[in-house]
């Protein structure tokens, strides 16, 4: 048996469960660090969106990828230059302008947050809403049939 | 009394040359399989090459191909196309009425000179396999003779699935062979685990010699790419595996390129657009040569009932990395243990990386998706359910 970068490779094979375990964990931890708040990700997501347009796991992946982005954050943060040339005094700069407006931009997010958790509980409670009642016509339709499946309509004119 | 033996094949399409469509190709398998084995196999589908048009491109009536009786027959001239196209896009997008199935049926892809000859013939058929599932076509041929019809849905989890005229077919014959298990608890899940019989059966693979330069080699790739052969279309995922890898190389900074090969537009975005190889339909050598030089094959579909390219990648020596919201590859790798899979894009940048950075990984998911294969798909094994499928 060998074992190379944390996967265990025996007779049988590597053990993908374990393997897509540790993907998870992985970008468990990218996405507590941040890793995940790059522009860039807005691609990759309407690329979700589209592929699960017709799917059933719509919803619930909207409500999550919506109660990711949903809370803005309002702390401070690392400030930085990539302009090499009078960079520390760009970065100066910028800090002042910071904490002149944070008082202002602290007032305006606070206020955005609420209103994106508020917009968040009520679309997750419509959805769970219409889950509950969809499962239940489907229940109640299921009992009227008689555990039948409904008949086919005509295939031909 | 039907006479003893003789099995009619019905599918949408005939798969041969650049008719690229994994069922089609898995039903022409299964009938040239029968009639290896001395069973007289007569095969019906539609002079249409493509699913999109379904214009009549191929010569009505009977020939030879290989060891089947093929018989050709025109598409329907009198359906409304567009009429039919829209439903299809109400029924893709989970939005449909009970008039939009009925449109489907009425103006969807279909041959009544097909029917009609299925219907003449019937008695002299022991057993009529049809398939695949989400097609006009299909659910007309079921009803010609449904106790002596064989199902092969290729069923994905897709709205299709859920018509009504799909779950009565399900109900009415005879007997369904599934090419997964994955498939057949989907089937369960849609339509209750009762009648008819049911069956795992798939198709049979056989082992090729392959070079895993010479595809590098020939186009000149120094980099590392992942592999995807089949259509390229929404329905696919390559739109998705486009983007997917367009934000990787912009994120990661990594040069991982893409070889597509099979048939449909390639519409990469333009900072990807350099590094991807569109090598178009290949002949099969050269399709195993292109897998077999790739970092991994990547399967961006959710709907897949089997993946018969998945298949072939393993037995080219190729790991694959597979949309994990689909059950069926899900399962797939899971089983075999030959690949990873992603559930959106931060999973597929994780998995593209330990891929990439695990040279032992890969080869050893490779050599377990090689011996799945070799396992599952032997022919030994899939006639023999085959042929209790047909005997049921």
């Amino acid at each position: 048996m060998t074992e190379k970068a944390g996967f265990r490779i025996g007779a049988e094979g590597v053990d993908v469960d374990a393997v897509a375990a540790q993907v998870e964990a992985a970008v468990a931890e990218k996405a507590r660090r941040g890793a995940y708040d790059d522009p860039r990700l807005a691609r990759a997501r309407r690329a979700d969106l589209l592929d699960l347009d017709s799917s059933e796991d719509l919803a619930a992946w909207y409500l999550d990828s919506l109660a990711e982005a949903a809370r803005v954050d309002i702390n401070d943060f690392e400030i930085h230059e990539r302009r090499a040339r009078f960079g520390r005094l760009l970065v100066a700069f910028k800090r002042l302008i910071w904490k002149m407006l944070r008082f202002y931009t602290y007032r305006l997010w606070s206020q955005q947050n609420q209103v994106n958790e508020l917009l968040l509980a009520a679309l997750e409670t419509l959805e769970r809403r219409s889950r509950e009642k969809t499962a239940d016509l489907e229940a109640r339709l299921a009992r009227l049939e008689g555990g039948a499946p409904p008949p086919c309509p005509p295939a031909d004119e | 009394m039907p006479a003893r033996g003789r099995i009619a094949f019905v599918a949408p399409r005939f798969a041969e040359g650049d008719t690229v469509g994994g069922a089609e190709i898995l039903l022409r398998r299964q009938a040239e399989r029968l009639a290896a084995g001395g069973r007289p196999v007569d095969f019906l589908a539609t002079c249409a090459r493509s699913h999109v048009t379904w214009a009549n491109e191929l010569p009505a009536g009977r020939r030879r191909a290989g060891n089947l009786d093929v018989e050709l027959f025109p598409v329907d001239r009198d359906r409304d196309a567009d009429a039919f196209r829209r439903a299809l896009r109400a029924i893709g997008r989970g939005r449909w009425r009970a008039e939009h199935e009925q449109t489907w049926l009425r103006h969807g892809p279909r041959s009544e000179a097909l029917c009609r000859r299925l219907a003449e013939r019937a008695s002299e058929y022991e057993r009529v396999v049809v398939g695949p599932c989400p097609f006009a076509l299909t659910v007309r041929a079921a009803d010609v003779v449904p106790d002596r019809t064989v199902l092969v849905p290729c069923l994905h989890d897709e709205p299709f699935a859920r018509l009504a005229a799909v779950r009565g077919m399900f109900a009415r014959v005879r007997a369904v062979m599934f090419n997964t298990p994955a498939e057949r608890d989907l089937a369960a899940r849609l339509y209750g685990g009762g009648a008819p019989r049911r069956f795992v059966v798939g198709i049979g693979m056989a082992p090729f010699p392959v070079d895993p330069d010479a595809f590098r080699a020939r186009h000149g790739l120094a980099a590392p790419y992942l592999i995807y052969s089949g259509r390229r279309e929404p329905g696919k995922g390559t739109p998705l595996l486009l983007t997917y890898l367009a934000v990787f190389r912009a994120r990661t900074g990594r040069d991982i390129g893409l070889v597509l090969t099979g048939a449909g537009p390639v519409d990469a975005p333009p900072d990807l657009a350099r590094h991807v190889l569109d090598a178009g339909v290949l002949g099969e050598a050269d399709k195993h040569a292109a897998m077999a030089g790739a970092l991994a094959f990547c399967h961006p579909s959710r709907r897949e009932s089997l993946g018969i390219v998945l298949l072939e990648a393993w037995l080219a020596g190729t790991p694959a990395l597979v949309n994990g919201r689909g059950a069926v590859l899900r399962e797939q790798c899971r089983r075999s243990r030959g690949g990873l899979w992603f559930r959106g894009y931060a999973e597929f940048e994780e998995a593209l990386l330990t891929l990439a950075d695990n040279p032992a990984l890969r080869a050893a998911l490779a050599e377990a998706g090689r011996r799945f294969v070799l396992r599952e798909c032997a022919w030994e094994r899939v006639e023999a359910a085959l042929l209790s499928a047909l005997a049921a």
